[in-house]
């Protein structure tokens, strides 16, 4: 079984702060951090792999510096690590990163699976996993809480829904995305860390993936950022004083008498 | 002033979950404020509370007024030492570490009524990187003035020191309502004696026993030395000699890479010749002890990964270093002592960021409060039941035969139990479970056996939770009845009528006129 994990750096924060003068992200101070579902969905291949053999690829798009995520990622017993790097992947939107990533997919090649964390905590919009299924022609399945049953051709799936959950089965190659609840993502070991010292990263261009250039990084995105800005918050406190009975009488006035929660 | 009524019922108990009784209770904002408390108490009795997460009843009434300083929370500067090139923060007694540790972290402090110079020195700590309050006990929610009252320490003391280590200088008043500034360095006792000015010009002078200490990490009553500071005897006084209102802390920078390793072995013997190794040939920050027992429990209750059933005992080893490249070979040689102490390097958990770190230091958490949720779910079947929790720490040569010692009484007395700690410094805390009122009985009775024993190696009844009201007879057993009346002299010094804490440290309150 040979398995491909998509992954993405992220701000480990999400309480992100942007410049008021020129609305643009802070980053001084900011750490940088894989993106908390995709450890998820490595833990997911490395017990897949333990279970029927095979290999794991972890590939990201990102700037340069991604590497060293990558190479820490190697520690956890993933066979290989690539990165996308050129200037001309980058602004890209889901549209773009699911192109670019195809195409990643494709040039490492015979895959059976892919797995992608359900989202990404900076973007949040949870559509790369599915545009990646589509540019693969493969099919997929999303908010994978559990798999049921996967061998050669074949997985079984269940996944959340927003009532409840559904069992999805689906031929293989198939794109999966998996949710936090799927497992526990486990950390690297010293021996991992040993072996992973010896291993480096593959590092490819736009060239090296032959990609067209128009449909990736900005040129190929479908959409655009026009403007960020800080949006407003206000908050108002009140104190409220006297007894216990009192103080809940006004809040009851404050909330629902004139708010009308409830 | 407020009277006791339901609204502060919390307030009459702390982490040790025993009750006490009180007539009033005040939240002070300022010294002035602690100081006409005080002036108006007379002979009533004061206990001093800060966030009550203390475990041996330090901070649970016996009458009279509580004095709760969790609202002294303010941080009320900052200056730089040059001389010793490191920082210097000034907090009041109620502030959290949690506090601390997150206005470090964000470098961002409410600077409200910060003078000139506290402002300047933060525009330099902004400058010059991150910088850290070593002290890590586990639970960040005590307060700086209940880690200075009993001396407090954590996984990190293996290397940093005790809570004593980091206090530079500190704001007292005394049971008089007098005020006494007490400063590193400057305020000595020499030749037993010593000398202070009170806010007020009042001298007060007095002579201090000089007390061996047991030669391993400890927080048993005062610290009494030739030629020490002054200081080093208010922390860990538990409050009993005056009331401590402010604190200068020390910070450190923080050390550019800190990696974390959680170490599995195949038996305890294994475990111990690894720790063994690790102190004489690495330089960790701290080594972290589970027993089989620990390891089950976090296996059954906790949220972590997964662990090989064949697993038996965990060790927790911690590194600071200068960077990346030290530390990873510090990591490697670890990975090493523990094959040939019959480990494996693949069934080891690193941590390389602040992330990662946090799930292995919550892993090390959960084993007391996975502890804590089982006794409260017994208490509620038998409420005379509570947690055993022992806090000893012997010499080095003496560990393995505590360890030894401990499972062999665990097992004889057929008691359920965890074992867990600071094993770096010899102190591993073992947790008694009691499944009913026998086994608590049994358990009080296998505590104080423990400390006779431990005490006979030279160690220590209580390594950094204190003494409080609930190792009042092992402090005894420890420094005898002629330790305990040299530590009572002292504390009439300061205390003459005996009002600041009653029952913390000794066997009764000692009253006026006694």
């Amino acid at each position: 079984m040979n398995i491909v994990v998509c992954v993405k750096q992220v701000p480990a924060t999400t309480e992100v702060r942007i410049d008021p003068e020129t609305n643009t992200l802070i980053r001084e101070g900011l750490e940088s951090i894989i993106n908390p579902y995709d450890t998820h969905a490595l833990e997911e291949a490395l017990r897949i792999k333990k279970r029927l053999g095979g290999t794991v690829t972890v590939l990201s798009m990102g700037i340069p510096s991604v590497r060293e995520m990558l190479k820490d990622i190697l520690a956890l017993g993933v066979d290989q690590a690539v990165l996308l790097t050129d200037r001309r992947f980058a602004g890209a939107c889901t549209l773009a990163t699911s192109y670019a990533l195809a195409s990643g997919v494709r040039k490492i090649g015979n895959f059976d699976l892919v797995i992608c964390g359900k989202q990404a905590t900076d973007g949040d919009t949870a559509q790369v996993g599915p545009g990646l299924a589509e540019k693969l022609n493969v099919p997929h399945v999303t908010y994978v809480q559990k798999v049921e049953e996967i061998e050669h051709g074949y997985i079984k799936c269940n996944r959340v829904t927003d009532d409840g959950s559904e069992t999805v089965e689906l031929t293989l190659p198939a794109v999966i995305t998996v949710v936090k609840g799927i497992n526990t993502p486990r950390l690297p070991s010293i021996g991992g860390i040993r072996k992973a010292l010896k291993d480096e990263v593959m590092v490819w261009d736009v060239d090296d993936v032959g990609v067209d250039e128009n449909l990736v990084g900005i040129k190929g995105s479908a959409t655009w950022v026009i403007k960020t800005f800080v949006p407003h918050y206000s908050t108002e406190c009140t104190m409220l004083t006297g007894s216990i009975q009192a103080q809940a009488r006004a809040l009851w006035d404050e909330l629902i008498e004139r708010r009308g929660a409830l | 002033m407020n009277n006791i009524n339901q609204e502060y019922q919390d307030y009459l108990r702390d982490e040790s979950r025993s009750t006490g009784q009180a007539e009033s209770i005040f939240f002070p904002v300022t010294a002035e404020e602690v100081r006409t408390v005080l002036l108006r108490a007379g002979k009533t009795s004061v206990t001093i509370q800060g966030a009550r997460t203390g475990l041996s009843a330090g901070a649970v009434p016996q009458g009279g007024h509580i004095l709760n300083l969790s609202k002294m929370n303010k941080i009320t500067g900052l200056r730089y030492d040059q001389e010793q090139g490191r920082f210097v923060l000034t907090v009041q007694a109620g502030v959290l570490l949690s506090q601390i540790k997150r206005v470090l972290q964000e470098r961002s402090f409410d600077t409200e009524n910060w003078s000139g110079s506290s402002h300047q020195a933060l525009d330099l700590l902004r400058q010059s990187g991150q910088w850290f309050f070593p002290p890590d006990p586990t639970e960040t929610s005590a307060s700086i003035g209940g880690m200075v009252a009993c001396n407090a320490s954590g996984a990190r003391s293996y290397y940093y020191g005790p809570t004593r280590k980091h206090v530079e200088e500190l704001t007292v008043v005394l049971s008089d309502g007098s005020l006494i500034r007490l400063q590193r360095g400057r305020d000595k006792v020499e030749a037993g004696r010593f000398n202070i000015i009170t806010d007020e010009g009042r001298r007060l002078s007095g002579t201090l026993p000089s007390l061996p200490l047991p030669a391993v990490k400890n927080a048993s009553g005062y610290y009494l030395q030739e030629n020490m500071d002054l200081i080093d005897l208010f922390v860990g006084s538990e409050g009993t000699l005056g009331i401590v209102t402010e604190a200068d802390i020390r910070l450190l920078p923080l050390p550019a890479a800190i990696w974390g390793v959680t170490v599995f072995l195949p038996c305890e013997e294994s475990a111990l010749r690894f720790v063994h190794a690790v102190r004489s040939e690495l330089c960790p920050v701290a080594i972290e002890f589970f027993d089989h027992r620990a390891l089950a429990l976090l296996k059954e209750h906790a949220q972590a990964q997964n662990f090989d059933e064949k697993y038996h005992t965990a060790i927790y080893v911690e590194f600071h270093d200068k960077d990346e490249v030290s530390i990873r070979n510090s990591v490697m040689q670890l990975g090493r002592i523990a094959e040939l102490c019959g480990g494996d390097e693949e069934k080891t958990w690193v941590a390389t960021n602040r992330h990662e770190l946090e799930k292995l230091h919550l892993f090390r958490h959960a084993t007391p409060e996975t502890v804590n949720t089982i006794i409260d779910r017994r208490r509620r079947l038998d409420s005379r039941i509570t947690k055993l929790n022992t806090d000893m720490a012997v010499p080095s040569r003496e560990l393995d035969n505590i360890v030894r010692l401990y499972n062999r009484r665990i097992e004889e007395e057929n008691l359920e139990a965890v074992v867990f700690g600071h094993i770096g410094d010899n102190h591993i805390h073992v947790n008694i479970l009691p499944r009913s009122i026998d086994d608590y009985l049994k358990g009080k009775i296998l505590y104080l056996e423990w400390a006779k024993e431990v005490v006979a190696v030279g160690g220590t009844v209580s390594a950094e939770h204190g003494i409080g009201k609930m190792k009042v007879a092992m402090l005894k057993e420890m420094i005898g009845e002629s330790g305990i009346s040299q530590m009572k002299r002292v504390k009439e010094i300061f205390d003459p009528l005996g009002i600041l804490c009653p029952g913390n440290l000794f066997p009764e309150p000692i009253r006026a006129g006694e």
